[in-house]
């Protein structure tokens, strides 16, 4: 017997050989095993103390179950389970079943009334179930099979007549229970003398946690340092390189000489595909190796771009969306004005809300009739020229009314400046009328100064006359007596009656033109200044 | 179900995928494997041909004690078919009193291909079409030949 027999339990004594035993010494113990049983684990051992020494027992393998290694003879098959014969009976119609196929097949059946499940022929189930012939017996035992536990790591393979016995007794990798009273859980046979392996272990390479059992033995899938850890050196499937498992990804992807890729033209059409090494040199001479780079570098930009503009579609969409309701609530008027096209971005249905350009005409936005009084024609050349009406529509509803706004505020400060002008205008119009008013009023007040003058020396001379006719003397005198008293004035008065008015208005003039001229010399410099 | 059923039930697969009837197609899913799927061409020389079938075969509990249960999940205008949502096939050795355990599910399948070719309208589940089959055959294929093209391409 070559399988190791079941040690008597004493966990300590037991670990202590098993770590001493063990390669892997560069595992830390995290867990350790439990050492204090709870007290429903002290209840299950109390009631389980009879059949404490069944806690290694064993299933028996199912013969139903079990894989062959050669397909076999079909008449071997039994018709219900469809798999070579276990434990087979025959029937007194020459049917042959499995004992445990029959049982199930009679189970269904009504008592009393037991049929043959091939032929419906009836059987007395006392005496109508006989035995098989021996040379039956003989061929299914001699059928080859593997292990049941083949998955776990068994290799064996052998006759089906032996197979009980290796599950039951010799193979190692038949499940057992735990020999710790506190784990009970299930273990291969052949740890069963290290003791209780299930507690928490953290590789010390990668510091994954592990369970123990899995460390010592397991299928070899579960032999986390030959295939799992990711700090342990392999050797590349594909040089000879031995690179830690961490990077054999990245070595793989990124260096390994002889894996075997395309050219990086591949992209622009070129189909050459060699091991790294040659497409190395390949690259040197593909003119679509040269310019992939490029091209990469512009198909992300393209990307990059679409990524941008797809939230800003959406986000005129929202706007847009916005605008229409703004617009029916202060227009309700006219919400389904056909040439004010309210549309709903966020309406998949409505492709309409981004059309592409060259498709579909853009949108005409219009406001409403009479909505705004129009722009009026300007003269001035600094005008925006979305004012201009000649312009095409407008792509967007925003865009329109900011440039109705534009228009308005440049209107305003236009007549803003035009009040400004036309004030200081004003101003100027009423100083040079006060002006003239002023020179007008100087020359009235001269003439009425001098018709005084004149005025006056009429006065003065009828006074005189008068004087002279009461006083009774004669005219020659009264002529002689006149030149005498009166001055230098009343020289030409001699010569005649009718021009002596004029004399003496040419007289005042005389007199009197210095100091005028002299006053509108005045006037004339103020009106200068 | 127990595990012998299921090892059954794998191993049938395997022989369906070897000896499918023609015009058929197994889905086969290992998480659910007492359900399969089975896609199905109208025969030729029928006059279900250029319809698209797809069927439903479930294992009970049971099985292979108790019988398959086959459904059509397309609607089709058969004697042997209920004219239901069910639309399930009952007859010959679908029946549970008839079914025995060595039957296989390829002998079920070549049941039902062979029910599209020759409907069998003295075992129907739907005697009105039964009868419309035996006295107007006429009147029957222009039917069936209707539902085709609207249920079953
Ligand atoms: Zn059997
Ligand atoms: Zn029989
Ligand atoms: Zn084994
Ligand atoms: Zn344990
Ligand atoms: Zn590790
Ligand atoms: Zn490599
Ligand atoms: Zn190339």
């Amino acid at each position: 017997m070559a399988s190791p027999s079941p040690i008597p339990y004493d966990r300590r004594s037991s670990r202590a050989s098993s770590t001493a035993g063990q390669p892997a010494s560069d595992l830390l113990v995290v867990g350790g095993p439990p050492n204090s049983p709870s007290p429903l684990e002290l209840f299950l051992r109390a009631s389980n103390l009879p059949s404490s020494k069944t806690r290694i027992s064993k299933i028996p393998p199912d013969l139903h179950m079990l894989e062959y290694v050669s397909s076999c003879d079909t008449n071997l098959i039994c018709l219900i389970c469809h798999s070579p014969f276990d434990k087979p009976v025959k029937l007194a119609c020459d049917h042959y079943f499995c004992r445990d196929c029959l049982d199930h097949a009679f189970e269904v059946q009504p008592d009393g009334h037991k049929t043959c499940p091939t032929c419906r022929g009836r059987v007395d189930t006392d005496t109508g179930v006989l035995p098989v012939p021996k040379i039956l017996e003989k061929m299914l035992d001699e059928l080859v099979v593997k292990c049941p536990n083949t998955k776990s790591g068994c290799t064996w393979v052998d006759s089906r007549v032996n197979v009980n016995d290796h599950v039951m007794l010799y193979c190692e990798y038949t499940l057992v229970e735990c020999p710790s009273h506190e784990c009970r859980l299930p273990i291969f046979q052949k740890e069963f003398h290290k003791g209780c392996l299930h507690y928490t272990l953290s590789c010390e390479h990668c510091h994954t946690s592990l369970m123990k059992k899995d460390l010592e033995v397991g299928y070899i899938t579960q032999r986390h340092q030959k295939t799992h850890c990711s700090n342990r050196f392999t050797a590349c499937p594909h040089c000879d390189a031995e690179v830690l498992r961490l990077d054999l990804k990245v070595h793989v992807n990124d260096s390994c000489p002889k894996m075997v890729i395309p050219c990086p033209g591949t992209i622009l059409g070129c189909h050459f595909t060699a091991e790294r090494t040659e497409v190395i040199k390949h690259e040197n001479a593909c003119p679509m190796a040269t310019m992939a780079p490029h091209f990469r570098d512009q198909q992300a930009r393209i990307e990059r771009n679409e990524a941008r503009f797809e939230p800003l579609a959406r986000k005129v969409g929202i706007l847009e969306d916005g605008l229409s309701n703004i617009t029916n609530m202060l227009y309700p008027a006219n919400p389904n004005d056909s040439s004010f096209p309210v549309t709903n971005p966020l309406d998949p249905n409505h492709s309409d809300a981004f059309p592409p350009a060259p498709l579909i005409p853009t949108p005409d936005f219009r406001l409403p009739p009479a909505s705004f009084p129009p722009v009026p024609p300007t003269n001035d050349q600094s005008q925006t020229p979305f004012n201009n009406p000649s312009q095409p529509p407008f792509d967007s509803q925003v865009h329109h009314l900011l440039t109705l706004h534009d228009s308005l505020r440049d209107e305003v400060s236009r007549i803003a400046n035009a009040l400004t002008d036309l004030e200081g205008r004003t101003n100027m119009m009423i100083i040079n009328e006060n002006q003239r008013v002023k020179d007008e009023m100087l020359h009235t007040n001269a003439a009425i100064n001098s018709m005084r003058m004149q005025l006056h020396w009429l006065m003065s001379a009828t006074l005189h006359q008068r004087t002279s006719n009461s006083t009774g003397t004669s005219t020659a005198r009264a002529g002689g007596s006149t030149s005498s008293n009166s001055n230098g004035n009343g020289r030409a008065q001699g010569a005649s009656g009718a021009s002596t008015s004029l004399g003496a208005r040419a007289e005042a003039s005389g007199t009197l033109h210095a100091p005028m001229r002299r006053l509108s010399d005045s006037t004339r410099q103020d009106t200068k200044l | 179900m127990s595990a012998g059923a299921k090892k059954r039930i794998m191993r049938e697969y395997g022989e369906c995928i070897n000896d499918t009837p023609p015009g058929m197609k197994i889905n086969f899913d290992e998480q659910n494997m007492t359900e399969w799927e089975i896609l199905l061409d109208g025969p030729e020389q029928s006059v279900y041909s250029g319809g698209h079938f797809k069927l439903k075969i479930s294992f009970p509990t049971e099985y292979p004690f108790k019988p398959p249960v086959v459904s059509f999940k397309t609607k089709i205008y058969h004697p042997n078919v209920s004219n239901d949502d069910k639309g399930s096939m009952c007859l010959g050795m679908l029946r549970p009193e008839e079914w025995k355990p060595p039957n296989k599910v390829v002998s079920v399948l070549r049941l039902v291909h062979s029910l599209l070719i020759e409907p069998n309208p003295d075992d129907a589940i739907e005697p009105s079409i039964a009868n419309e089959f035996k006295e107007n055959r006429k009147e029957f294929d222009k039917t069936a030949k209707d539902w085709v093209k609207r249920y079953a391409k």
